[in-house]
């Protein structure tokens, strides 16, 4: 590890742009703090200079085990590439990508140039759309038997449609998501989120993130005919972005 | 697809408040924090994702509900050639970046 140096900031990398972007966002940084374009030879960096009181390396073990303080970080990680994204193409960088010096920050741009530039190509008119699909299972039907035999059959029925839902569920999330990659540059599936987290009583049976057009439509079409398809079997579908497109950014790009 | 969905679909770079999960899962990469001169292996991040059971509880539903059919398989778009070739390149420049991140120091 290299020795952390005393100076009360430390660069913060939201993203990398094209060379010559204009974006200054006062005050839209994750403490606070200005967001600037920093220019290197062949691209430009999206950064802050935060502190280091907050995001040096203990500050900052800390903070991400602190919901409300990732909660706000995230959100105004997001904001800030979210305004790149409304003007630009951006390469989004993981939430609480630091540079303790700017020779470090430089020596990166310089080292990835390659990879950034064609990164930066293959992103340009496309952003990322997220399409989750939420299935709200059939609940079994109780016959009010209350008899030794009567019970087994239900239970029997019970795990029949148990593993019939199962099998809905994975030929439905397989369909869709070649559907929705069939429309896309590049698909990528997440983890399906628990209903902790989606806020939704239903099962998540596909979380997908797609590379796509800015604007064509052409996904959402793909949406609605799924909707359509599955809307008779308890199948919803939920569309958010644009997004940067993060989950097409090769990992370890950062050093 | 709700109106405000759409709305959204026709504001890029509007700013709206996203979902807290969609966002987390999206800013944070998998438990590990990349810090230019600090690289922080959050192993507190099993604390984290049992306070939001983000990765950790969903991980495990997925198994049981039988659908990690993608997780050895992070490129299944079947798209067209034009997107299996962008496809390609960004596998390809993935590949490139963990062996330059192998061979620094």
């Amino acid at each position: 590890m290299s020795a952390v140096s005393a100076a009360p900031t430390a660069l913060y990398l939201y993203g990398v742009v094209a060379s010559g972007t204009r974006l200054a966002l006062p005050g839209a940084g994750v403490d606070g703090s200005d967001v600037e374009i920093y220019e290197a030879e062949d691209v430009a960096a999206i950064v802050s200079a935060v502190s280091r009181a907050e995001f040096g390396e203990e500050p900052l073990h800390r903070h991400l085990n602190d919901r409300e303080w990732l909660e706000r970080t995230a959100q105004a990680h997001e904001a800030v590439l979210e305004r790149a994204l409304g003007t630009t193409t951006v390469i989004p960088f993981r939430m609480a990508t630091l540079y303790g010096a700017e020779a470090r920050l430089r020596a990166f741009l310089h080292e990835r140039r390659g990879v950034l530039a064609e990164l930066l190509e293959l992103f340009e008119g496309k952003v990322e759309l997220g399409v989750k699909a939420y299935f709200d299972r059939p609940e079994a039907e109780a016959d009010g038997s209350d008899t030794g035999r009567g019970y087994m059959l239900q239970r029997q029925a019970e795990q029949a449609a148990e593993r019939e839902a199962d099998a809905f569920a994975i030929a439905c999330a397989e369909e869709s998501h070649r559907r929705l990659g069939a429309a896309a540059f590049a698909a990528r599936v997440n983890r399906a989120q628990p209903s902790e987290l989606s806020g939704r009583s239903e099962q998540m049976l596909l979380n997908g993130a797609y590379l796509v057009p800015r604007g064509d439509g052409e996904l959402e079409e793909v949406v609605g005919s799924l909707e359509q398809r599955f809307a008779g079997r308890g199948v919803t579908f939920e569309l958010t972005g644009p997004w940067p497109p993060y989950n097409f950014v090769p990992r370890d790009l950062a050093p | 697809m709700s109106s405000r969905e759409l709305e959204r679909m026709q504001m890029p770079g509007a700013q709206h408040p996203a979902q807290l999960a969609d966002v987390l899962e999206r800013v944070l990469d998998k438990g590990i924090v990349i810090a230019g001169d600090i690289q922080i292996n959050l192993l507190d991040i099993e604390l984290l994702t049992v306070k939001l059971r983000l990765l950790i509880a969903s991980a495990d539903k997925a198994k049981e509900m039988g659908i990690d059919w993608w997780q050895d398989d992070p490129f299944l778009s079947r798209g067209s050639s034009n997107g299996k070739t962008l496809e390609g390149r960004l596998k390809r420049l993935e590949q490139k970046a963990g062996i330059e991140d192998d061979g620094s120091e």
